[in-house]
């Protein structure tokens, strides 16, 4: 249903009664509302437009600025460029401000909600404010920069663990932490688990991750390039007494046994460590005890980050838990100012979140919907 | 897409297990009250929608009936003269489907979790028997008694299966997160504990390798016996090679799974993918095997659903719920468009009913 530009269908046809005009305010029957209407596509795949095709007109264009694509893309919104930045070559029949905050904060996705104009005042009102908080808004809250995670745009496990790794907070624990992504955010950006599992797994026989037993959840594992766990390692165990056995294990023992875990057997027959070897790993963090006879490879130094994980995963989902409904736009999600215990950010958190299904995604019309699973 | 058809149960209690009969179209449930119903699944009536009539069922007023909840039942592989019944109550019965009576029980010291016996061996007519106990019983139903007895799990088992291919190689799953793959002729030990990491493979380290990081609850080869699905309390479901017992690494998400006591889940045979029917909640959820992806969840029960079962011949999906309904799922050669339903209420409707008026306002 589309109107033509010039007619305002608000306002009742005639000469509108004269008023003194503020400066700055929109005056309705000049100009035909121009509002964004946000086109959703529905689920995933390329962003398919909703009819219309962005024109130019009106006093507004400067302030709603087409924005670039890869700002465009968050949690399931297409890139279809120009529709969101530019201005929609129609006027909208209605258009009410909502009350809820989801329009005032993250106004990336401005959500229009047809109603019903009471009468002239209320519309010029309405008016006013949707132009307002679509141009400045919008430019506040810019935020996370991050493809679609969803989607897989860039498609495989390898450049999907990079991109995490930049989402890592390095100056939080000064460097002494490699960076460490987790294998759900991983698939939060792979869309097909099987695959990038399998995708994992190569990388992880080819040398260039290491994937780590994060201890407080057996199902949680760490992914970390091989050459900054090695330097990070190194530089960590500088100097002390243990310094001997770690470098002789980095050199070994971490090229030629990609596991997550090593036995008894392997470490004593195979590659020749001495109790008093092993026990110096234990005590430099490399290992941490499975089992009797048994050990998983470990970050020296990850306490830290494992304790900011877990609050963090518990405060975001308590962001979730405590909206009405116990469900939140992702981009209102995203807005938010973060709780001080999230202190790795929050799309770490929400990557980890999505990807092991701890929150269920569903794509609605005006973004990506996070919802806690009702069991 | 799956309609649903309906069988109520005569039986006020849930049914727990269900399984199906080989050559006809007879189906067995066994409820919570250690009732057995024999249903008839012949679709006699040509509605969509009908209701299986239950042929006979041994009451609670059978003297030899089951005094606690049925576990699992099972037709004798060969035929549906015979099927086997294993319960809380720590017995195993054999029933004679013609006078259903017992023709021999079983007991044990603990409670049975489940029981299975060979689908395809000619060979031998085991029995093996899952309890509380760590130790895997075998029962030959030969001889009455429990001929062997395997021993490897820490914790009680609560899925076993024999592999639908080889007459000898027998799978356990136990509470203590390991899945154990047997050669019932060997005298020692597992041929192997299934591990989850891949990890190396030598003896010494079979004691920490686990299958999933939680109670590993239910166990159920592919029709060929090739691969076999293992879910655990850890809301995974993993596809093994059941030759090299390898974690084929197919990743199916999130299978919640809350049962403390196995969980009876199949898988289609004959399809040209196969798919896997995994009890979710109070839905059925549905998987191709070995590409991991969901394909939907067949909503229709009101409680939480316990088991399915799945007949080849009609390629038809029963499933048992805490509701006490069992549901027959039949795949639906076409999707139900709502024109297609406006038309035939049209055509029903008698000519003479129909009145000429238009209903525009046009004038």
């Amino acid at each position: 249903m589309s109107f033509s530009q010039e007619v305002d269908p608000n306002v009742a046809p005639g000469a509108p009664p004269h008023r003194p005009r503020v400066p700055g305010r929109a005056c309705s029957w000049r100009d035909p509302i121009r509002c964004r209407r946000g086109a959703r596509p529905g689920g995933g795949g390329a962003g398919i437009c909703v009819g219309t095709t962005p024109s130019s007109t009106g006093l507004r264009d400067d302030k709603l600025t087409p924005l670039s694509s890869s700002r465009l893309g968050t949690y399931g919104e297409g890139g279809s460029p120009g529709l969101l930045g530019g201005t929609p070559g129609e006027a909208v029949r209605h258009c009410s401000a909502p009350e809820d905050p989801i329009f005032r904060l993250s106004s990336l996705y401005p959500y229009l909600f047809p109603g019903i104009i009471k009468s002239r005042d209320m519309s010029r009102k309405r008016h006013r404010l949707v132009p307002e908080t679509t141009g400045l808004k919008r430019r506040r809250k810019e935020g996370p920069v991050e493809s679609d995670p969803l989607r897989g745009e860039l498609g495989s496990a390898r450049a999907a663990v990079s991109e995490l790794m930049q989402l890592f907070p390095r100056g939080l624990f000064e460097d002494a932490l490699p960076p460490i992504a987790l294998r759900s955010q991983v698939y939060s950006l792979v869309p097909d688990r099987t695959v990038a599992d399998r995708q994992l797994k190569e990388l992880q026989e080819q040398g260039e991750i290491r994937i780590v037993q994060l201890g407080f959840d057996l199902d949680a594992h760490g992914i970390i390039f091989t050459e900054d766990y090695r330097t990070r390692v190194l530089k960590a165990c500088d100097g002390r007494p243990y310094a001997g056995a770690v470098q002789k294990f980095l050199a070994s023992v971490l090229p030629a046994c990609g596991d997550l875990s090593f036995q008894q057997e392997q470490m004593t027959q195979t590659f020749g460590f001495r109790d008093s070897e092993i026990t110096h790993l234990v005590n430099a963090g490399v290992l941490t005890v499975r089992d009797a006879g048994s050990w998983w490879l470990a970050v020296p130094g990850a306490g830290r980050f494992i304790k900011y994980f877990v609050k963090g995963r518990q405060a975001v989902l308590g962001m979730v838990r405590k909206a009405k409904y116990r469900e939140l736009l992702l981009s209102e999600l995203l807005g938010r100012r973060a709780p001080a215990v999230v202190r790795l950010g929050l799309t770490y958190h929400v990557h980890d979140l999505i990807g092991a299904q701890l929150v269920d995604c569903i794509s609605t019309t005006s973004g990506t919907l996070l919802r806690l699973p009702e069991t | 897409m799956l309609g649903f058809l309906s069988a109520r149960q005569t039986g006020l209690e849930d049914p727990l297990r269900l399984r199906r009969a080989a050559s006809t179209r007879s189906m067995l449930s066994g409820g919570s009250d250690g009732v057995i119903v024999l249903y008839d699944l012949e679709n006699s009536s040509r509605q969509p929608y009908y209701t299986c009539k239950a042929v006979c069922s041994v009451d609670r007023y059978h003297p030899d009936v089951h005094k606690y909840s049925v576990e699992t039942v099972q037709w004798y592989p060969h035929d549906t003269g015979m099927f086997t019944s294993s319960s809380f109550d720590k017995t195993l019965k054999v029933w004679d489907t013609n006078t259903l009576q017992t023709a021999d029980v079983f007991n044990f010291e603990e409670t049975v979790y489940s029981h299975h016996m060979s689908p395809v061996s000619t060979k031998h007519c085991l029995v093996a028997v899952g309890t509380r106990g760590p130790k895997v019983q075998l029962c030959d139903l030969k001889s009455g008694s429990c001929s062997h007895i395997l021993q490897g799990h820490r914790q009680e088992i609560l899925a076993v299966s024999w592999s639908p291919r080889y007459d000898y190689i027998l799978a356990t799953a136990s509470a203590d997160s390991r899945v154990k793959l047997w050669d019932v002729r060997r005298a020692s030990g597992c041929l192997i504990t299934l591990d989850q990491h891949n990890g190396e493979k030598s003896q010494a380290v079979e004691s920490a390798n686990t299958a999933h990081n939680g109670k590993v609850n239910g166990l159920c080869f592919t029709s060929d016996g090739l691969h076999l699905l293992t879910v655990g309390t850890d809301n995974r479901m993993r596809l093994w090679n059941s030759s090299n017992g390898e974690n084929t690494l197919v990743n199916y998400g999130k299978v919640c799974n809350n049962s403390k006591k196995g969980l009876k889940f199949t898988v289609s045979s004959g399809c040209s993918s196969e798919f896997v029917f995994v009890p979710y909640g109070s839905t059925i959820a549905v998987y191709t095997v070995y590409s991991g992806e969901q394909i939907t969840m067949l909503k229709g029960h009101y409680k939480s659903v316990d088991c399915c079962v799945f007949q080849s011949n009609l390629q038809e999906l029963y499933s048992g719920s805490r509701d006490c309904n069992i549901l027959a799922w039949v795949p639906s050669l076409y999707e139900p468009v709502p024109d297609d339903d406006e038309t035939t209420t049209k055509s029903q409707l008698n000519p003479a009913f129909e009145d000429a008026w238009s209903s525009s306002d046009e004038g």
